[in-house]
């Protein structure tokens, strides 16, 4: 007999239907919305035909939200109630906006916590979430109307090196506008999908990312649909304003008209830029000055930014565990990689033409909805599987003020970790835990994420007590973190939501730092260990004297509190070697008073007294 | 996904040592592309995470067999041996006085990048040695000599921990 088919009233159609999910590149100077239209997946323009959406909001006087090109001709007239680059003041707090300096010239509103920062414009007090939120709603809108239906979800891509904050305040952006997010997906990874379906083989992959102001690289492997992030490196200082700097005191010097204005030169400077990409040579005036410039005397200028770059992308090799020859394709993204000399660099380095079928500015957000396609369910599970990396290394803080890394950096997600710790202190029944996320040795040199406290520990000698700490770290990149006592079941856990962010540049200069100071850490690490011990030797004497004051012979506990004292000294400030020396010495000191404790104890026990 | 009896039946390779590292990754990219939480991206909460457990364990059980350090020191906590811990009694006066040996050498490449040409034979040698107690592992866990297999695992680590450090100080060289 065949099995009747029963459909629940209300419940999904028998036949699914095309689900309709867009892919949203949430840029810090232009926006896009990408979307499956027919076989591909392309980028949706407005109703007057763009694509880009520039990232700007304005508030007006009128009670209306203005975005994008619209937004943009305010920028000068109102700054106050024009918001532009949101996306840098993301999962920040405001002494970290302050330190932006000039891209703000905001008033901020006071009544709003540090950790929560809010501009103040005529429409009331605006947070970088909700700015966000209303370039995402205009991208929304298009796609709805574009498409002709309700969109079901949004893959959204963030910067590879965005921590924990600047991603959550991402999606919180994305759910304030009403969006579904299905995945946020690092901006590089994106662009490897726009490319990856094409040649479909196997690989390994550069993707290139040169915009307006920062630069990224990342290397991906792919093998039979599945991408996996092998490393990220980049310098958030770097990028096509600095050719335009550079380019411009160039031609300050050739004019030599001192009091040309830099405002000119730099427009000029950016105006010969584009041109050259376009033609070998080009003729200028500037004042009374004409000139000429060709493009091997731009690559000449441009030598030291090009140079860094490259020097970035042998760091990345070299942490991908990958040598030049093994890279099967290198694709370019970002504005500033149409620049013929970037991309005559790019060939020459990696010993191959890099990949410019799709347009720089487009790829990333092509990626995001073919991946957001996927995500949705239109295509079948065999298609192709992204394993992303942690950018950055995420531990707990110990004893000594130093950090125990327990998922390192470019670890492939989603990720679980554990790690036992126990107590320092006889009967301690609590454990403050602080998350940190960097990758130095000392918790001062590392991004705090957040602390909380697991109580109820069961009051026991030091060292008895298991406690299981446990760092999660989903698909999205977003960590979770739990502890609990192992012997009883006490748990606590937390979800990080940290409201400060880390700067990227603030995630750079700690990751050069921490190779620049491996060897000052390490001694750091061994000061802090001898401190550790020192402190709980003294603890250790100093209760054995209360305890057992009857066992000390004539003398003894002078000496032994002059031991202790010398030691609390060295603590202060003497060197890891004085501590361990006087460590050890306290430890001969207090010997034959430990040794007649614990024989004491044992014929006790004998006598079967409780110890 | 069943919940395997260790890491290497998960990706049905053999208990062993040595394993066959291509079929380890392609095993590793299949069940990944089955398990992944983007698999079931547009589905509910339970199945989400359900499926980040799934696949973190899947990624942890990689990471522990590409490593040959973490392969060995699983191998030996497969067979009940405590690595986590090492006392005085488990390593050799010689090996003591081999990394000493070493590290002199590797203090005394002068700074700067004229150091890198004293560095990459050292890196070369610390392979061979690296190769070398590999085998001597194999045949001590085959032998069942645990003591053995865990010294030898400790000496892997020793000298896993100053090729790193060689790494730091090349990229110190090299500007990075």
């Amino acid at each position: 007999m065949a099995l009747l088919q029963i459909q629940e009233p209300g419940g999904k159609p028998a036949r699914p239907k095309h689900r309709l999910a867009v892919g949203i590149d949430l840029g810090t100077t232009n926006s896009l919305v990408a979307a499956r239209c027919g076989l591909k997946v392309e980028t949706l323009p407005d109703e007057g035909g763009e694509h880009l959406l520039p990232s700007i909001v304005h508030y007006g006087s009128d009670g209306l939200i203005s975005v994008g090109k619209k937004a943009k001709t305010f920028a000068l007239t109102d700054p106050k109630n024009t918001l532009v680059s949101v996306k840098r003041m993301l999962g920040k707090g405001l002494s970290e906006l302050r330190q932006l300096g000039h891209y703000l010239p905001y008033e901020f509103d006071a009544a709003r916590d540090d950790t929560a920062p809010a501009v103040l414009t005529r429409a009331g007090s605006k947070d970088p979430v909700s700015v966000s939120s209303d370039i995402l709603s205009v991208l929304k809108a298009r796609a709805a109307s574009a498409l002709k239906g309700e969109l079901e979800g949004a893959v959204i891509t963030v910067p590879a090196y965005f921590n924990d904050a600047q991603r959550q305040q991402t999606k919180e952006a994305a759910e304030l506008a009403g969006i579904n997010v299905l995945r946020l997906l690092n901006e590089p990874t994106a662009a490897a999908v726009a490319y990856g379906l094409d040649s479909a083989d196997q690989g390994n992959i550069v993707v290139f990312d040169l915009g307006g102001g920062t630069f990224d690289v990342s290397l991906l492997s792919l093998t039979r649909g599945v991408f996996e992030v092998l490393s990220t490196g980049g310098d958030t200082n770097l990028g096509g304003d600095d050719f335009d700097r550079l380019l411009a005191t160039w031609l300050i010097a050739q004019s030599g008209d001192a009091a040309a204005s830099e405002g000119e030169a730099l427009q000029l400077a950016n105006d010969l830029k584009h041109q050259l990409s376009d033609v070998e040579e080009v003729k200028f005036t500037m004042g009374d000055y004409r000139g000429s410039l060709s493009r091997e005397q731009f690559a000449e200028i441009a030598k030291e930014p090009l140079s860094r770059a490259m020097m970035i992308c042998r760091r990345s090799l070299r942490d991908a565990r990958l040598e030049l020859d093994e890279i099967d394709n290198v694709i370019l993204v970002g504005g500033s990689t149409r620049m013929p000399l970037v991309r005559a660099a790019v060939a020459e380095f990696f010993g191959r033409e890099p990949l410019t079928s799709i347009d720089p500015d487009k790829v990333v957000a092509v990626g995001a909805g073919i991946q957001a396609d996927v995500l949705i369910g239109n295509k079948s599970d065999s298609d192709f599987l992204l394993l992303d990396v942690t950018p950055l290394s995420l531990g707990i803080e110990t004893m000594g003020e130093l950090v125990e890394k327990i998922i390192p950096r470019n670890t492939t997600i989603p990720v679980s970790r554990a790690q036992e710790f126990t107590t320092f202190k006889d009967g301690q029944t609590a454990m403050a835990l602080h998350v940190l996320q960097g990758e130095r040795e000392a918790v001062a040199d590392c991004r705090s994420l957040a602390r909380f406290t697991l109580r109820g520990i069961p009051s026991m000698v030091a060292g008895a007590a298991k406690i299981r700490v446990t760092f999660q770290v989903d698909a999205d990149g977003l960590l979770s973190v739990s502890a609990e006592e192992t012997l009883t079941g006490v748990k606590s856990e937390i979800q990080v939501k940290p409201s400060y962010g880390l700067e990227a540049e603030t995630i750079e200069s700690m990751l050069q730092a921490s190779q620049e100071n491996a060897r000052a850490d390490m001694e750091l690490r061994s000061l802090q260990e001898a401190k550790v011990d020192a402190m709980q030797l003294i603890d250790a004497v100093a209760a054995a004297v209360i305890a057992d004051p009857q066992l000390l012979e004539e003398g003894e506990e002078q000496r032994i509190n002059q031991g202790v004292a010398a030691l609390a000294a060295a603590l202060e400030n003497g060197s890891s070697a004085e501590v361990s020396d006087l460590t050890a010495a306290l430890n001969q000191i207090s010997g034959d008073f430990a040794a007649r404790r614990m024989d004491a104890h044992i014929s006790r026990a004998l006598q079967g007294e409780s110890i | 996904m069943q919940v395997p009896e260790d890491y290497f039946s998960l990706f049905s390779l053999e208990r062993r040592f040595a394993i066959d590292k291509k079929a380890l990754a392609a095993n590793f990219r299949a069940l990944q592309n089955e398990n992944h939480p983007d698999r079931v991206a547009a589905d509910d909460e339970q199945a989400k995470l359900l499926a980040v457990q799934k696949s973190s364990l899947l990624n942890d059980a990689y990471a522990t067999l590409k490593s040959p350090l973490a392969r060995a020191g699983y191998l030996l906590k497969l067979r009940g041996v405590d690595v986590e811990g090492v006392s005085q009694g488990d390593l050799d006066m010689a090996v003591l006085l081999e990394q000493m040996e070493l590290r002199e050498q590797v203090a005394e490449a002068p700074a700067g990048e004229a150091g890198l040409a004293i560095l990459s034979p050292i890196k070369r040698d610390i392979e061979n040695r690296i190769a070398a107690r590999e085998l001597s592992f194999v045949a001590n866990l085959e032998a069942d000599d645990l003591v053995s297999a865990k010294r030898v695992f400790h000496e892997l680590q020793f000298l896993h921990k100053l090729f790193q450090e060689i790494e730091v100080s090349e990229e110190k060289r090299l500007g990075y």
